[in-house]
């Protein structure tokens, strides 16, 4: 099997065991705007990023490609 | 947008988009709202269960004459950014933004965003084809829709880019579903884009993309799981295939080819009178392998403190052509008061180059060359590593009782980049600044 398919298995199942059962009424901290996981910068400092550094992914399914490099 | 009516891809793509609203708004008709209503136990969740929509949900009616009309639950966001971006290589980028959304408390929610990229660039690989500086518009859009009325959502979009000599459109689908009263939700999306790549004079018109292009198709699989840590910590892991197909070299790329004795005395970093004093009469246009599939593994972290919230985020990254890659990213948000967010950032970003990259390529003597197979002038295919650090400062201008409602936020970062080896840089730096006006309403 692909060892980097084993290595996010094995990350996934560490993840899941380190994590307690947390109450909805124990969120209240979850719940601070700044604990989102929406991006802080806007589209142009992803657009940076994607064409600075040769490797993309881990990121948003939703840009199209373009010819900026 | 610089979509053509006649061509067949724009066309497509005007039909993807318009397959993906006319679905939205079946979906948002069909939506029942007391189902929202069965879900008060996730406050966590950066949907559509925001608090916010749930406080428009159980405002008082003003009065008797407002009863006969259909409340507006509806919560509306816009904002637009300025952007600009300019680095040591002579290459500056000017983006304006705006974005969208409107969310519904059933669970619906529609995103839409568009941007321009104004780029003006004399950089090295310019100037050393002797080619005047360049400057180009891109235009982008994208258009999503998410409906998520309990514990089990699914989003479709799609987005067009457009360049004079490049064009793509793409789509893509998510699921997603929560267990565990939300503390854990697993997540599934698949996108498929397809670019065009075409060929423009230096300031004149463009070759059709019916006589000349190439074409490169995307798959995209990304899935992972987001988590609660404990009653103060987020975290999340994606993972990312993308199998790409088709011709990605620029065909505007020319790569000097050298002799093998000559090519063993260029340095990194030399000056164009160097190489063109080393480099043989033929001078090829890029090229690259056919295939590529690229794989990303992400993790996420967020830990909200007493007066502020950490973000951390560190991705691998490897893929078929050799590249492996490793990046992270960290923001340490500061709540001053109920008026300002200020936060310093941190990034490092390091790989290794792609199996075929040389700094200097050597080929035989003519007429037969015997050039290598593949061959690349594109520096972030080889080893580098960048350095990045940055501020953001956010001003919520709301009234007392929601200051966020309204905010300005400004955003600065410093960028370094070392090329252990390239043929023409060694190092470029880059400043990237950005003001973002954003409301709710």
């Amino acid at each position: 099997m692909d060892p980097r398919i084993v290595a996010a298995s094995v990350l996934l199942a560490l993840t899941s065991l380190a994590c307690s059962h947390v109450a909805p009424y124990e969120r209240g901290l979850l719940a601070h705007p700044m604990m989102t996981a929406d991006d802080l910068e806007g589209p142009a400092a992803a657009h940076v990023l994607a064409v600075h550094e040769g490797a993309t992914g881990g990121g948003s399914l939703a840009e199209s490609g373009c010819g900026c490099n | 947008m610089q979509l053509r009516p006649g061509e067949p891809q724009a066309s497509l793509a005007r039909r993807s988009l318009s397959f993906a609203v006319a679905t939205f708004l079946v979906a948002t008709a069909n939506a029942r709202p007391a189902m929202g209503a069965s879900d008060p136990d996730a406050p966590d969740r950066p949907s559509t269960d925001s608090a916010d929509t749930e406080g428009k949900r159980d405002r008082p009616h003003a009065g008797r004459k407002d009863d006969q009309k259909p409340e507006d639950t509806a919560t509306k966001r816009a904002s637009i950014e300025l952007a600009g971006y300019n680095d040591s290589d002579h290459v500056t980028v000017v983006t304006p933004s705006v974005a969208l959304g409107i969310e519904n408390v059933s669970g619906a929610s529609l995103h839409a965003n568009y941007l321009v990229d104004v780029v003006s660039a004399a950089s090295i690989d310019i100037v050393s084809t002797a080619s005047p500086r360049w400057e180009e518009v891109r235009h982008a859009g994208g258009l999503s829709a998410e409906y998520k009325p309990h514990d089990f959502g699914v989003g479709i979009g799609g987005s067009v880019s457009s360049e004079p000599d490049y064009l793509s459109y793409g789509a893509y689908a998510t699921v997603t579903k929560d267990f565990d009263e939300k503390n854990w939700t697993l997540f599934f999306g698949y996108g498929f884009s397809h670019d065009t790549a075409g060929r423009c004079g230096a300031g004149g018109p463009c070759t059709p993309f019916s006589v000349f292009s190439r074409d490169l198709q995307r798959g995209s699989f990304n899935g992972g799981v987001d988590f609660v840590v404990d009653r103060a910590s987020l975290a999340s892991v994606t993972g990312d295939l993308i199998i790409e197909s088709g011709d990605q070299s620029k065909p505007y790329r020319y790569i000097p080819m050298f002799s093998a004795a000559d090519a063993a005395k260029i340095p990194a970093g030399a000056s164009i009178e160097i190489v063109n004093a080393h480099r043989l009469p033929e001078r090829p246009l890029e090229q690259l392998p056919l295939s590529r599939r690229r794989f990303a593994l992400t993790g996420r972290y967020a830990r909200r403190l007493d007066d502020s919230t950490l973000r951390l985020e560190e991705r691998v990254y490897d893929d078929s052509w050799g590249l492996i890659a490793s990046s992270t990213d960290a923001r340490w948000i500061f709540d001053l008061g109920k008026r300002f967010d200020v936060w310093p950032h941190a990034r490092l970003h390091v790989q290794s180059s792609v199996s075929f990259w040389q700094l200097a390529y050597v080929s035989g003597a003519g007429p037969g060359w015997n050039l290598p197979e593949y061959r690349t002038g594109d520096r972030e295919l080889g080893p580098l590593y960048t350095t990045e650090g940055g501020f953001g400062i956010k001003w919520y201008l709301g009234t007392d009782a929601e200051p966020r409602q309204w905010a300005l936020q400004l955003t600065g970062d410093a960028m370094y980049t070392s090329y252990s080896n390239d043929l023409y840089l060694t190092s470029r730096t880059a400043v990237l600044s950005a003001l973002l006006f954003e409301g709710e309403f």
